[in-house]
């Protein structure tokens, strides 16, 4: 037998075991991307018999009219306001849990328990606890007017801040937020709900980075002279957590490109007060699902997905620049 | 340059004594090593000394002035790491100059981009030249802009060298330092270690677990076990000298024989231990002689090591001759070893050494019952 026939057989060997995965590759994932970009230029609704070609007519819209611009608004602010906050906050508890001697457990347990939890029945419970009039959040405010120390504290006087004009004594006087009835406080209420149920997922990430530090390096920096614990972040965990940030910003970004849950479970019809929180993937939702316009809900798909290619690339790269970090 | 005083170190893990009573003083611009199996509590010893563990008890000072309550960072004491424990972020520069900065500059002029600009010229010019002539002194100067990721192991090991030693401290520690080298680079190194310590006539702590780094490399040596230390004292000392029998056995390659006096002298105390060194047995030779059978022969080129067991309890003799007595020693055959009185050491029940008129004592027993 020549060397050549049998490269040939091992080729076709390779070919055939690699089949399968291949196969569910293009069923599960090519081709659906494939149809769905494939869609993005008709006016095809699920039921009928025919659809017509529609060109860019689709995405047209979707960079003309107000409505998508709200979305892009809502979501890139949904983004900005909580990956930042999710990815701060997460870095800080796993500090904290680090530095703490016992009770560790408990704090890990505390934080994560928002992330195991079903986000639809949380944001019931928000949803809750946030409305006007039998909310405890407002409740709680309004009792606060009433106690001299809560009122100093909150409208900042303690500060030496005029009290009169602070945001704390404007609520007491004409009454709390509606929150998530106001169309200048429904997407932050909704980020805030966000970055609550984010940040423990994140904090878990950071606690397997900061595990995986060696000790011999916050020796080094010890003898080498840094004595404060700020120098030590700097020299040390800061850049030595570079790979789990990359990671965990990444991650973060994608999952507040997701955000859907709180808004489909908050305001099921509208997407917030005047739109306010009208997120991408509700829209694709209620565009596709919901009012059967399934070529433009295909075509923001689209534009999700190139978002999300383009972050991957951005990680991938950010990786690849730190290959030293063996 | 400093001298360094232990004084009756207690520390526990736990239930575990890691260190019991130790005491140790460590001389101004010596060479000193800290050599024991591991577990033995000699790198819990150095960072203790260096200021990385806590100690439960005793006191540490650096030219008599107790320094138990300093920080690491106060000690002013150099550390490598048997690691190395590079910053893999920084290129081997900025590695060598992070003691510099952390010492040398307040903390507006470490901030990232700014600082530069806040540091003036001269302090600048400073840094960089101590950096370029510890570099120079171990020849990396060729890989100050590399990272350590695209370093072996041996240019590592001469980075952490270079970031102890870019500046003036008071003592230099290493832990273990040329474990991670493989066997040819090490013994290039041991020479290069000890040539530093000549140019530098600074205090050098060396933590090993071999005795041949201990021997080769130290001017006194503190051999320990079980947290505690058995001898500290020359390597001519410790090895013509030992002061028990766990000295005696762990410095030393092949390992010293030790056998009851008994096996020569019947009617000699039986708890009396004998102990001769493999180079001086000696082959149908000796003032005193043992029947024995030749169970191994290894041929290592420039010297052979000979097994002998005893016929009756198995207890094997290691010996060393020159190669050219090679054919000498078909194994499974009848010899005869000996060795003198000069050669031997007697170690008491509890294992340690006993005086030398002790052992002429015996041995003068030993000739009469002849």
């Amino acid at each position: 037998m020549t060397s050549n026939t049998n490269h040939k057989r091992q080729t076709r060997s390779a070919w055939m075991m690699l089949s399968p995965a291949i196969l569910l590759m293009i069923v599960i994932l090519i081709l659906p991307i494939l149809i769905a970009f494939g869609l993005s230029f008709t006016d095809y609704g699920l039921g009928n018999k025919a659809f017509d070609f529609v060109g860019i007519e689709n995405y047209e819209r979707i960079f003309t009219r107000s409505t998508y611009k709200k979305m892009f608004t809502a979501t890139a602010t949904y983004s900005v306001v909580v990956v930042p906050f999710s990815v701060g906050l997460g870095l800080g508890a796993a500090l904290l849990i680090q530095s703490v001697q016992s009770g560790r457990d408990l704090y890990k347990t505390i934080y994560f328990l928002p992330v195991m939890a079903s986000l639809l029945a949380m944001a019931i419970v928000w949803e809750f606890m946030l409305h006007p009039t039998i909310g405890v959040i407002n409740d709680s405010l309004q009792r606060g007017c009433d106690s001299p120390f809560v009122y100093g504290l909150l409208s900042g006087s303690w500060y030496g801040l005029n009290p009169q004009v602070s945001w704390y004594a404007n609520g007491c006087l004409n009454g709390f937020p509606l929150w998530l009835g106001d169309r200048d406080y429904a997407l932050w209420t909704i980020c805030f709900i966000g970055i609550w149920q984010s940040f423990g997922f994140n904090m878990v990430l950071y606690l397997a980075g900061l595990t995986s530090i060696s000790r011999d390096l916050y020796n080094a920096a010890e003898i080498d002279g840094v004595s404060s614990a700020w120098e030590r972040f700097r020299l040390v965990t800061w850049p030595m957590l570079g790979p789990t940030t990359v990671f965990v910003v990444t991650i973060t970004i994608i999952r507040s490109f997701q955000v859907f849950d709180t808004v489909e479970a908050i305001f099921p019809d509208s997407g917030g007060p005047g739109k306010s929180a009208y997120v991408m993937m509700f829209a694709i939702y209620e565009k596709g699902i919901k009012q059967n316009l399934l070529g433009t809900g295909a075509a923001i798909t689209v534009i999700f997905l190139l978002f999300v290619v383009v972050i991957t690339l951005i990680q991938r790269w950010l990786i690849d620049r730190r290959t030293h970090y063996s | 340059m400093s001298s360094i005083q232990l004084q009756n170190i207690l520390k526990s893990f736990g239930e575990t004594k890691v260190l019991r009573d130790v005491s140790l003083e460590i001389y101004d611009g010596e060479f000193t090593a800290l050599v024991g199996p591991s577990g033995c509590g000699k790198s819990t010893l150095l960072r203790i000394l260096a200021g990385l563990e806590d100690l439960d008890d005793g006191s540490v000072s650096i030219d008599n002035i107790d320094v138990s309550e300093a920080s690491a960072s106060e000690r002013n004491l150099s550390m490598v790491f048997q690691s190395y424990a590079l910053y893999p972020h920084l290129t081997v520069r900025e590695n060598i100059a992070v003691p510099l900065r952390m010492r040398e500059l307040n903390s507006s002029q470490r901030l990232p981009f700014f600082g530069s600009f806040l540091t003036p010229t001269p302090i600048k010019q400073n840094i960089s030249d101590k950096i370029f002539s510890a570099a120079k002194m171990l020849e990396i100067d060729r890989l100050l802009e590399r990272k350590p990721g695209q370093l072996s192991g041996g240019q590592r090991q001469r980075v952490a060298l270079g970031r102890a030693l870019v500046r003036k401290p008071k003592a230099f520690l290493l832990d273990e330092p040329l474990s991670n080298l493989d066997a040819k680079l090490r013994v290039q190194t041991r020479s290069e270690i000890t040539q530093l310590h000549r140019q530098l006539k600074s205090t050098f702590v060396y933590v090993t677990h071999d005795q041949v780094e201990a021997m080769t490399m130290a001017d006194r040596i503190a051999v320990m076990k079980d947290g505690e230390i058995l001898q500290y004292d020359t390597p001519e000392n410790i090895y013509n000298k030992p002061s028990s029998v766990h000295v005696a056995e762990f410095i030393g390659s092949p390992k010293i024989n030790i056998f009851p006096a008994g096996l020569i002298n019947q009617n000699y105390d039986s708890k009396l231990k004998l102990g001769v060194r493999p180079e001086n047995i000696k082959y149908n030779d000796g003032a005193y002689r043992l029947k024995v059978i030749i169970s191994h022969v290894e041929n290592l080129g420039p010297e052979i090591q000979v097994q002998f067991e005893l016929p009756s309890n198995k207890d094997r003799f290691y010996s060393r001759f020159d190669p050219k007595y090679l054919g000498h020693f078909p194994v499974g055959s009848k010899a005869q070893i000996g060795f003198d009185e000069v050669d031997c050491h007697l170690f008491d029940d509890k294992g340690r050494r006993l005086d030398p008129s002790r052992v002429r004592q015996f041995f003068e027993s030993l000739n009469q019952a002849a």
